[in-house]
C-alpha cells in the first residue's frame, strides 16, 4: 500500500508541475463546450423547429395579415421580425436579407389578402343560400410570397405552409360565420350572438404533448444537454494523451528500466497512473457540469438538467474515467515513440468521438452509422448521460452503460498485460 | 581463501531475433562475495547484454544465473531485494526534486519510511547535495545527476550493487567522489560489478576484472597479475588492446 501511496504522490506531483499539460487537460475541455455549444445552438434549434429567423412583410394590414403576424409572433417557431436594420422589412430589403444568411424565411402577405377572402367567401355564402352574386371579370385572388434561403430545411419549410394555411384557414372560418351570421340575422331575430360568438372562439380538438422522460421540466436535446456530456467525455477520453506522455517519458527516461530491477510489480506504477488520471478525468467532469449549471446560462443558453439521480451520474463518470485511462495506458504501451502514441490516441479518440455521437448526436446519423456508434465507448458514456439528463433515468438504467465502460477497462488493461509481456521478452 | 561464491553464471547464451551471432555466447564465471568485478569490453562486446540477465531484466536463451545459489529465474522477486541497479542512463523524473526522486525510489525498495529518511539525508549529505536536494533534477548539473543516480540504487542496503558505466560524462570531483564512497560500500560487505570504459578507474577500483568480447571471456583476473601476465603491457589498457585489438567497434 505504501509503494502505492508513494507511486500516486510521484504521479501527482509530475502532473501538478506539468502546468501547460495541466492547463490543457481543463482550458482545452472549457473553450470546447463554449464553442461548441455556442456554434451547435443554432443547428439545435432549427432541429427542434425553434426560433428560426423570420422576417414579415404585411402589407394586408387586414384580419389575415394582422392573424398571421399575431399567430407567427406566438409561436416559438420563429424568431419574428418586422424591421431590418431598423427599418421597415420591404420585399427588397427582405430578399436581400435572406441572400446574406440574417434570414431564413421572409414572408409577405399582399395587399387585399383579407379582401379577396373576404369576396370569396359572400360568392360562397351567397350561392349557399339560393342568391348567387353574379361577379364582373376574374374572382379576387391573393398570393402570399415566400422568399426562402438555399439552406433552409425542407421540413421547416413544411412547417412554415402549415402554420399559414391553418391561420387562412381560421380567418376564412371567421370570415365564414360572421358573414353566415349576417345573412341569418337579416332573417332571425340576433338574441344569442355573443354566445355565438364565444362557441365560434373555442378550440374543440386539443394537442397534448408529452416527453418519454421521467423529468418532470421540458427535457429535449438542446445544445447544452447534447454538448455539456458529449465534450465532457471527449475531453476526458483526451486524457489518453497525457497518459500516453508520463508512459512513454519513463520508457525514455530510464525509470521503467529502473522498475524491472525493483521488486515490485510494473502494474503498480501503471495502477498508481490509472488512480491519478481517473481523478483527473472526474474533476474535469465537475468543471463541465458547472459550466452547463453557472457558465453557460449566463450567455443565454438553457441550463443543463442534471435528471433525477447524481449517484448514477457519479457511476457514469467514474466509469467513463476508468475506460479512458485504461485506454491510455494501452495506448502508451503498445507505442514506441512518443510521437507514435499521440498520433495514434489522438486520431483514435477523435474517430472514436465522431462514431460515438460526440461531433453530431448518434439520432441523427444514418441507420448503418448509428449501428456502428454503439460500438464506441464514447457512445456509451454519451447514451448513458443522456439516459440521465434527457430520460430522467436511474441506477438501473445507467447500469449496462456503466458495465460496459468497466468492460472495456477491463479489457484495456488486460491488453496491456499482454503487450507488455511480449515486449518483455 | 577465496569467498564465497554470490553469482554463478553457468554456460548462459543469449540470441536476439535478427542477429546471426549471439550477444552473449556460453559465458561461465563466478564472482564472490565482497568483490569489486569489473566486466570491461569494447562497444558490443556483450557487457550491458550479461548486466541486464544478471540483474533479471531478462532470461538467457539458455544456462543458468544463480545469485545465493539459487536459480535467478525462480527466485527472481526475492532476489530483487538484494540487488541495487544504477543504470547508464540518468533513470530520474527531471520534474522532480532530487529528494523527491530518492523518496521514490526507496519507497519502491520497501524501505520504510523513517528509515528512509534517515538514509536519504545520510547519503545526500555525503555526496554533497543536501544544498541542492529540493531544487529540481532537470536543473542539476551532469555530476549532480549521476550522485542522485548513484544513491537512487543504493537506498535500500543492497548485497550486489551493478553499476553500467557510473562516472560517464562527469567531472574529475564528481569521479573521485562516486568511485569513493563505492569503495566504503565495498568495504561495508557490499558486492559491486561495474561496467566502464575507463580503465585506468577500473584498474584501481577493481579487484577482479573479466574481459570481454564477441560474447566471451578473454581474459579474467586480479587488474595487476593480468598486467604482469601479459608482456609488453604496463596498465590495464594495453592488456585491453592487446586482447582485443586496435579494430574500430560499431
Amino acid at each position: 500500500m505504501r509503494r502505492l501511496l508513494a507511486a500516486m504522490k510521484k504521479e501527482m506531483l509530475l502532473l501538478v508541475r506539468d502546468g501547460i499539460g495541466l492547463s490543457i487537460l481543463f482550458i482545452m475541455p472549457m473553450l470546447l463546450i463554449f464553442v461548441m455549444t455556442l456554434i451547435q445552438d443554432a443547428a439545435f434549434r432549427t432541429l427542434n423547429e425553434q426560433g428560426i429567423p423570420v422576417v414579415f412583410i404585411n402589407k394586408d394590414q387586414d384580419t389575415l395579415g394582422n392573424r398571421i403576424e399575431q399567430g407567427l409572433k406566438d409561436t416559438e417557431l420563429c424568431d419574428f421580425h418586422t424591421r431590418i436594420d431598423g427599418e421597415i422589412a420591404t420585399e427588397e430589403s427582405a430578399r436581400t436579407a435572406i441572400k446574406e444568411g440574417k434570414f431564413l424565411i421572409g414572408i409577405i402577405i399582399p395587399e387585399g389578402a383579407t379582401d379577396a377572402i373576404e369576396d370569396n367567401i359572400i360568392g360562397i355564402v351567397s350561392e349557399s343560400m339560393g342568391d348567387p352574386i353574379v361577379q364582373e371579370g376574374d374572382p379576387t385572388q391573393a398570393e402570399i410570397k415566400l422568399i426562402i434561403d438555399p439552406v433552409a430545411s425542407k421540413s421547416f419549410i413544411t412547417t412554415i405552409t402549415s402554420q399559414l394555411r391553418e391561420f387562412i384557414s381560421s380567418v376564412k372560418t371567421r370570415i365564414m360565420f360572421e358573414t353566415f351570421k349576417e345573412e341569418i340575422g337579416e332573417l332571425i331575430p340576433a338574441g344569442d350572438a355573443e354566445i355565438k360568438d364565444s362557441y365560434a372562439q373555442r378550440e374543440v380538438i386539443t394537442y397534448d404533448q408529452e416527453y418519454a422522460s421521467e423529468l418532470t421540466g421540458e427535457a429535449k436535446p438542446n445544445s447544452v444537454q447534447h454538448n455539456v456530456p458529449a465534450w465532457t467525455i471527449f475531453a476526458m477520453f483526451f486524457i489518453v494523451i497525457p497518459i500516453v506522455g508520463s508512459v512513454m517519458k519513463e520508457k525514455q527516461e530510464g525509470s521503467v528500466f529502473r522498475f524491472h530491477t525493483i521488486p515490485a510489480s510494473y502494474f503498480l506504477q501503471i495502477n498508481a497512473k490509472l488512480i491519478i488520471f481517473a481523478c483527473v478525468c472526474l474533476i474535469q467532469f465537475l468543471l463541465m457540469l458547472s459550466i452547463g449549471l453557472v457558465f453557460l446560462p449566463m450567455l443565454g443558453l438553457p441550463v443543463l438538467n442534471l435528471g433525477n439521480s447524481y449517484f448514477s451520474i457519479f457511476l457514469v463518470a467514474l466509469a467513463c474515467s476508468f475506460a479512458a485511462t485504461g485506454y491510455g495506458v494501452l495506448v502508451g504501451t503498445l507505442a514506441s515513440t512518443q510521437q507514435q502514441g499521440a498520433i495514434l490516441g489522438s486520431l483514435s479518440i477523435l474517430v472514436l468521438s465522431a462514431l460515438g455521437g460526440i461531433w453530431v448526436p448518434a439520432y441523427i446519423m444514418p441507420d448503418a452509422m448509428r449501428s456502428i456508434s454503439e460500438l464506441s465507448p464514447l457512445h456509451w458514456a454519451l447514451d448513458g448521460f443522456y439516459a440521465l439528463f434527457l430520460r430522467g433515468g436511474g441506477m438501473l438504467d445507467v447500469l449496462p452503460h456503466v458495465g460496459k465502460l468497466f468492460l472495456f477497462f477491463g479489457v484495456c488493461i488486460g491488453l496491456t498485460a499482454l503487450i507488455k509481456r511480449a515486449k518483455q521478452k | 581463501m577465496q569467498s564465497e561464491s554470490v553469482i554463478d553464471v553457468i554456460e548462459i547464451t543469449k540470441s536476439f531475433d535478427g542477429n546471426d551471432a549471439p550477444a552473449v555466447d556460453n559465458l561461465s564465471f563466478s564472482i564472490h562475495k565482497n568483490e569489486t568485478f569489473g566486466l570491461l569490453g569494447p562497444n558490443g562486446a556483450g557487457k550491458t547484454t550479461t548486466i541486464s540477465m544478471l540483474c533479471g531484466l531478462f532470461n538467457p536463451t539458455s544456462g543458468t544465473i544463480k545469485v545465493h545459489g539459487e536459480d535467478l529465474r525462480v527466485h527472481l522477486k526475492e532476489i530483487k531485494r538484494d540487488l541495487g541497479v544504477v543504470p547508464q542512463d540518468i533513470a530520474l523524473y527531471p520534474t522532480l526534486t532530487g529528494r523527491e526522486n530518492l523518496n521514490f525510489y526507496g519507497a519502491m525498495y520497501g524501505v520504510e519510511k523513517a528509515e528512509l529518511s534517515d538514509r536519504v539525508e545520510t547519503w545526500l549529505d555525503k555526496f554533497g547535495m543536501t544544498r541542492s536536494a529540493d531544487k529540481r533534477v532537470q536543473s542539476y548539473s551532469g555530476g549532480m545527476k549521476r550522485r542522485i543516480n548513484l544513491i537512487a540504487g543504493i537506498l535500500h542496503n543492497p548485497k550486489i550493487l551493478f553499476l553500467d558505466e557510473p562516472t560517464v560524462g562527469v567531472d574529475v570531483q564528481s569521479r573521485a567522489a562516486i568511485m569513493g564512497h563505492l569503495k566504503e560500500l565495498n568495504d561495508v560487505g557490499m558486492t559491486i560489478i561495474y561496467t566502464s570504459h575507463h580503465l585506468e578507474e577500473a584498474e584501481k577500483f577493481c579487484s577482479d576484472v573479466a574481459i570481454i568480447d564477441h560474447g566471451r571471456i578473454i581474459a579474467r583476473g586480479n587488474p595487476s597479475d593480468l598486467i604482469t601476465a601479459h608482456e609488453g603491457c604496463v596498465n590495464l589498457e594495453d592488456v585491453f588492446l592487446k586482447l582485443t585489438t586496435t579494430a574500430l567497434r560499431d
